[in-house]
């Protein structure tokens, strides 16, 4: 059975293109439409430009630098890079990663097959369901969170002292910090990505699906041999994002600490680092230094990603 | 493949590459660069009324300040008084010394070692209050040794607010019924914890489960964790006695529940203790500030910090407050006037929360306290001795013992290890922090 690797809509939009480079008129009507293309990404790159390229491009000429603004070349990386709570800092976040994008993967693309695979109606409910968590501002959602593991006023304190803790600051002992931040991370942003998978199952053609039916495949064979292969750029697209926020958690560890007066490190990420360096330590050029770290770290695993699964190739 | 064709494909991967590259970076870079481009967001406040920072506390006091002097303009700002090494005056100094404006005139902070801090080279905020901004007949009306925190190599750079000098605080009428006797050395103290676990468990000698239980134990022990020897040299050695003797004490007594782990302002605390504390171990504001509610009124007693045996008393500190004034202030006589007034005047210190740390008015403030009624006996007497005992040689530093102990013992104290196992640990983080800071660390002085 012959399957095919572009997402229907890309594939679809440019079938449109090719065959609109053979019909005269309709041409030009296509690259009409891709100037109006243009117009739409404007306003965006007018942002992208204003608070995310330039803000980039100002850290690292800070981390090239001197405070008094003389190149010092490597030598931020260097500093920062032996500073005792540098190793710690991306260990945690190491941990956490590996927790948060298994678990993201995994039970993302389960409950979205899931959805694909029950009638639409009963789907849009549980779609709906998951989102709802992700609407919650990241600080909020680590409040809620924060009563839940409170064992003093969570709704689930049965379940936290079956697990032995007695109070806050046993259920965030520094061991359990990973999992509890995967969670939350989860929780707010695991339902967008089942609705972004589901959208993408949507856009497997039906004759396709139809096709594998008759051919003979279950449930399970279709979910694991044709609509997985289907949807595995946009996997790869939600690993890229995920791992580069994930790399750079802040708000979590921040509020943790702040509630648990002080049990959790001020720089228990590599962000925070960053945070306590430029701001404890007036210290933007180290701290800086940390941002590119995180940028490259980011960028490399876009890149590899991107360039194993082909991920912007389009024919 | 040797086609023209196969150019034209080299240039398209080529240009397929670099857009994958700038796509790549446009998918990463938002989420990256967010941090960098804070330090221009604050904006310079008007210089013409004095700005003031203090906490919530401290509100009442600039109200006093508006009300004797109306023609003073006052652009007050409430902000957490930087409380538990937060940290956040530091994040607003540092982005003000970034964008070249916008410092506050005054300022009120928790912290103790915020002028170790805040006066070191990187930050250059306060101003040098015995360079013509403070008389000196005012700078001697503070309690002897008061204003060593504030004092950097001989440069005063502000004025102490409140003492906060530990003491030994108990329930005198629950003493009596129980038959105990007040313990004046560690040793007696740990002995009581012990009784009271086995013959009234549940009743509570001593709390460690502040950040700064560091300053209750190990400072009154002459615990060398920051004692600043010389210019940048700095001891720290937790394996001393001095360290392993007070952890060794008060561990036992955490075990046997004598002594909680629970924080005194956490949410529970006051539904676990409530007329279960029969002692604990604290600063002087523990009496206006945490015991109200927590013994009944009429009960609570004072005594003197607890001794080692055979030793000269020593104590601890648990915050205290400080005045700063910016070193950029346009009026630098309005806001030395101001900041000796709320330091100084009865009129301020007189609705202080703390003991005042200016002599003159300590002896109003005791009376003023005393006739509350919530004390059995005289507490003037004991806050004044302990104020002389603070051990000199716990020295303020540019970084926050108590949020290290909160964040390296504690943990490990709820999940039941061990004081005396955790100090070495403790001694390393210190020692860490105080080499990234630029110190010398030596073990002995």
């Amino acid at each position: 059975m012959a399957v095919p690797t572009v997402p229907a809509v890309a594939g679809g939009h440019l079938n449109a293109r090719r065959r609109g480079r053979a019909a005269g008129p309709a041409a030009q009507r296509t690259r009409k439409k891709g100037s109006a293309g243009y117009l739409f990404v404007s306003a965006y790159f007018v942002l992208l430009m204003a608070f995310g390229v330039a803000p980039t491009a100002y850290a690292l000429y800070l981390a090239i630098t001197s405070a008094g603004g003389h190149f010092v070349g490597l030598s931020n990386f260097i500093s920062t890079g032996k500073d005792f709570r540098f190793v710690p800092a991306f260990e945690h976040i190491g941990e956490y990663l590996f927790i948060w994008l298994a678990s993201l993967v995994v039970i993302v693309l389960g409950l979205a097959l899931l959805l694909h695979s029950i009638a639409r109606r009963v789907s849009s409910v549980f779609r709906f369901l998951f989102y709802i968590p992700g609407a919650l501002a990241g600080a909020a959602s680590v409040l809620v969170w924060l009563f839940m593991l409170d064992p003093s006023v969570s709704p689930w304190r049965f379940l936290l002292s079956g697990l032995g803790f007695s109070d806050l600051s046993q259920t965030i002992e520094p061991a359990h910090l990973p999992v509890i931040f995967a969670i939350i991370a989860f929780w707010t942003g695991a339902g967008g990505w089942i609705v972004v998978t589901y959208g993408a199952l949507n856009n497997i053609p039906h004759e396709l699906l139809e096709a594998a039916r008759l051919d003979g495949a279950g449930a399970w064979q279709t979910a694991l041999r044709v609509k997985l292969p289907l949807i595995k750029k946009w996997v790869v697209y939600m690993l890229i994002l995920a791992f580069a926020t994930g790399t750079q958690l802040f708000v979590e560890p921040q509020l943790v600490s702040e509630a648990s007066l002080g049990q959790i490190s001020p720089s228990w990420s590599p962000n925070e680092l960053a945070y306590v360096l430029a701001f404890q330590n007036d210290n933007f050029n180290k701290a800086a230094a940390i941002s590119v770290d995180l940028l490259v770290l980011g960028l490399l695993c876009a890149v590899v990603l991107v360039f194993r699964t082909k991920l912007f190739e389009v024919e | 493949m040797n086609s023209p064709i196969s150019g034209t494909s080299q240039r398209a991967g080529t240009s397929r590459r670099l857009r994958t590259a700038v796509l790549a970076v446009a998918v990463v870079a938002p989420v990256c660069g967010s941090f960098a481009v804070a330090g221009v967001a604050s904006a310079a406040p008007s210089s013409a009324p004095l700005v003031v920072w203090v906490d919530s506390t401290r509100v009442p006091m600039i109200k006093a300040y508006e009300k004797a002097f109306p023609n003073v303009k006052i652009d007050l700002v409430v902000y957490n008084g930087n409380a538990n090494g937060s940290g956040v005056l530091q994040s607003k100094i540092a982005l003000y010394n970034r964008v070249g404006s916008g410092w506050p005139d005054v300022v009120f902070s928790e912290e103790n070692n915020d002028a170790a801090s805040l006066a070191n080279a990187q930050f250059h905020y306060p101003a040098a209050l015995n360079k013509g901004l403070v008389p000196s007949s005012v700078l001697d009306g503070y309690a002897k040794g008061t204003m060593a925190g504030c004092t950097i190599n001989g440069t005063v750079y502000c004025l102490r607010n409140d003492l906060a000098q530990n003491l030994f605080w108990y329930n005198s009428a629950l003493m009596k019924q129980f038959g105990y006797s007040v313990p004046t050395t560690w040793q007696q103290w740990q002995a009581l914890g012990e009784q009271v676990a086995a013959h009234h468990p549940g009743y509570l000698v001593g709390s460690a489960g502040d950040t700064w239980t560091d300053d209750l134990y190990l400072w009154p022990s002459r615990c060398p964790a920051n004692d600043v020897v010389g210019p940048n040299t700095i001891e720290i050695n937790l394996s001393s006695p001095n360290c392993t003797r007070a952890a060794a004490l008060v561990d036992p007594l955490i075990k046997d529940g004598s002594v909680t782990l629970e924080s005194v302002f956490s949410s529970t605390f006051d539904k676990t203790y409530t007329d279960k504390i029969l002692a604990l171990v604290g600063p002087s504001w523990y009496g206006a500030d945490l015991f109200p509610g927590l013994v009944p009124k009429g009960d609570l007693a004072a005594a003197d910090p607890l001794s080692w045996a055979g030793q000269k008393p020593a104590t601890g500190e648990v915050g205290g407050g400080l005045w700063f004034m910016s070193s950029h202030a346009k009026d630098p006589a309005a806001a030395a006037a101001m900041l000796t007034w709320l330091s100084t005047s009865w009129g301020s210190q007189g609705i202080s929360v703390g003991y005042p740390a200016y002599v003159a008015d300590q002896t109003k403030w005791i009376a003023g306290q005393q006739a509350s009624g919530f004390y059995s006996d005289q507490i003037g007497p004991v806050f004044a001795t302990a104020a002389t005992e603070i051990w000199p040689d716990w020295s303020p530093v540019p970084w926050s013992t108590d949020s290290i102990w909160a964040s390296t013992v504690s943990p490990a104290l709820t999940s039941g290890s061990t004081m005396v196992s955790q100090l070495a640990a403790y001694g390393q983080q210190l020692t860490d922090f105080a080499q990234s800071d630029g110190y010398t660390v030596v073990t002995k002085s």
